[in-house]
């Protein structure tokens, strides 16, 4: 299997909290890859540097042998997509033209999209759950729906890695499923290596195919869920979220604080 | 449903493009037939079909009433312009063009000269052209050594070179004699369209339209900056390359206008609201009317000024007294429409 994203002993500190260090890990293509964590355990400061965001101290990210330090912005998001916990406010923008944007780091400086590439854009909508959305303004529609549209700009862009930073954090039960069923989905067809960052742990365990626990700034377990025993699995998510027991209901694995 | 009214919301776009069109085309046919030497329907609709005119208004049309109510369009579209780009890079609906700086450099680079070159017209708008340009570099300068590339510290940069650059002209004006340099730094910090000629037009002209343009052709990275930093980052565009060259040409469209008829308030600040009160959205359409909106208001004031009163009245007087009712209007129009 390749290693798509290549994290080798990263050092990085963001204000004088936010620190972590010694970060060792490679995302292989078709793997969906959580990040775990409590609110200041540095996932976020973690994201933001595979993002290229924030410098890195030491060591270096690759992704598919390149490194990304060198890179500027047009050069990064060829090999990195993200989608955010909340897109910007953009009025009057319609739903078709948010997915373009995906297309920037393919088009010239001044290039605008070809017809052919609106089709396209028009077809991952449409693979998205938004067939017909397609000239509706941005704003007026539901939060489910604007994920589900930079989704679909992030599959535009095509970039081997995606990148999300608790993509789900503003959507009631259903979209989270709908939102997160999508991207795992994605993640497997396009051979992309995904990594999230998510609060919630049982929606990690239903759509994730790794677990990577972080605690004050390093990475304290790495869990892949296919082969972890029960037993594996609760051991390492007591380590960030105490005691913890794990249920299976057909099938499926779930945690509960207890 | 909703397809149905998005085309309906289209439409609504087009007729709002196609009313303004139609209302700058009437009050600029107006703008050039009043004023001191009035010129008729007739003599234009003579010279249109190169017929022969009386000399006197031939000369006046050419030289001095068609450069002019073409300078009050381009000055109107270029300020309204700029401030609906400022307004979307630095997501703040205060930015204007004086927000990075550029008209309070432009005033003391005009008050510099009026003081020490000796008041000479030409070398007036070279130096406020110059001194426009410099603010905006001292603002970025300034951004650049905090380190902080935010669109907040654009905002503050640019404050605080303004209000070291209305300090500098306060030391001038304190110095200026009163009779013939403080009343000329006073007058051209009211603006007028007075001065303007075919020679100077020619000038200015071609500078203007390169902004224009170049920004016209940056809308896609316009709309980009427009979303938060990361995201727009993670989107590829060069944030800071981006901003640095469309705050370079939308600096060189804002400092040719006023270097030639000196400060023109509130334009770049209103246009570009009521546009987006008007259309209710703002994307790069909405800077294009925004434009649209500055070019009227502009002619509009500019007729009002050579017609009200026996001499000519400083522009920035009527664009503000004409641009309040509308936004006015307007924001009572847009409230209407949300109950």
């Amino acid at each position: 299997m390749s290693q798509l994203l290549d994290i080798d002993h990263i050092r990085v500190s963001y204000g004088e909290k936010n620190i972590i260090s010694d970060i060792n890990f490679s995302v292989e293509g078709g793997e969906f890859c959580a990040l775990l964590g409590l609110n200041g355990s540095g996932k976020t400061t973690l994201l933001r540097a595979v993002c290229g965001l924030l410098k890195e101290e030491k060591g270096r990210i690759t992704v598919a042998g390149k490194c990304l330090s060198p890179m500027n912005e047009y050069q990064r998001a060829k090999l990195l997509s993200y989608i955010p916990q909340r897109s910007s406010d953009m009025n009057g923008v319609t739903v078709l033209d948010v997915v373009l944007m995906g297309l920037n780091p393919h088009l010239r400086l001044l290039e605008t999209p070809s017809q052919k590439q609106r089709e396209q854009a028009v077809r991952l909508l449409d693979r998205a759950g938004l067939s017909g959305y397609e000239n509706h303004d941005f704003d007026k529609i539901s939060g489910g729906q604007k994920q589900l549209a930079i989704f679909a700009r992030a599959l535009l862009q095509d970039a081997p890695v995606m990148l999300m930073d608790e993509p789900d954090s503003a959507l009631d039960f259903v979209n989270r499923n709908i939102v997160l069923s999508r991207i795992k989905n994605a993640v497997h067809e396009k051979k992309k290596a995904g990594l999230i960052t998510l609060h919630e742990p049982n929606f990690a365990l239903a759509y994730c195919d790794r677990l990577l626990l972080m605690k004050s700034g390093t990475i304290v377990g790495d869990i892949k869920l296919k082969d972890a025993s029960n037993e594996e699995i609760k051991q390492g998510l007591s380590l960030i979220y105490g005691n913890v027991d794990l249920l299976e209901h057909k099938g499926k694995r779930l945690i509960v604080a207890c | 449903m909703g397809f149905h009214m998005n085309s309906k919301e289209n439409k609504k776009m087009k007729i709002a493009f196609i009313l303004i069109a139609i209302s700058i085309f009437v009050s600029f046919v107006i703008s050039i037939c009043v004023g001191k030497y009035p010129i008729t329907l007739h003599d234009i609709k003579d010279l249109m079909l190169g017929n022969s005119i009386n000399e006197m208004s031939r000369k006046v049309f050419f030289a001095l009433r068609l450069p002019r109510v073409i300078m009050t369009l381009i000055a109107g579209f270029g300020l309204g312009l700029a401030g609906s780009v400022y307004q979307t890079i630095f997501r703040n609906p205060l930015a204007s063009p004086d927000i990075i700086g550029v008209a309070s450099g432009a005033n003391l680079g005009a008050a510099v000269a009026i003081i020490c070159l000796g008041n000479q017209i030409n070398l007036v708008a070279g130096s406020a052209f110059i001194g426009g340009l410099m603010a905006v570099y001292a603002v970025t300068l300034l951004v650049h050594v905090t380190q902080n590339n935010s669109t907040a510290t654009y905002v503050l940069a640019g404050i605080v070179i303004s209000s070291l650059s209305q300090s500098i002209i306060m030391v001038l004006k304190f110095f200026a004699d009163p009779e013939s340099e403080l009343a000329a730094i006073e007058f051209w910090s009211m603006g007028s369209f007075g001065s303007v000629t075919d020679t100077k037009l020619q000038v200015v002209l071609p500078i203007i339209l390169l902004g224009i343009i170049v920004v016209i052709l940056f809308r896609r990275q316009i709309s980009l900056l427009a979303l938060n930093e990361d995201e727009s980052r993670m989107l590829g565009v060069r944030v800071t390359l981006i901003r640095i060259i469309v705050l370079s040409f939308t600096t060189l469209v804002v400092a040719c206008i006023v270097s030639v008829t000196g400060l023109i308030a509130f334009i770049g600040l209103i246009a570009p609201h009521i546009g987006k009160l008007i259309l209710q959205r703002q994307n790069f359409a909405t800077c294009i009317f925004s434009a649209f909106v500055g070019s009227l208001i502009m002619i509009l004031a500019d007729c009002l000024a050579r017609t009200l009163y026996s001499t000519e009245l400083p522009i920035s007087i009527l664009t503000t007294f004409l641009g309040v009712p509308f936004l006015i209007y307007f924001m009572n129009h847009k409230k209407e429409e949300r109950i």
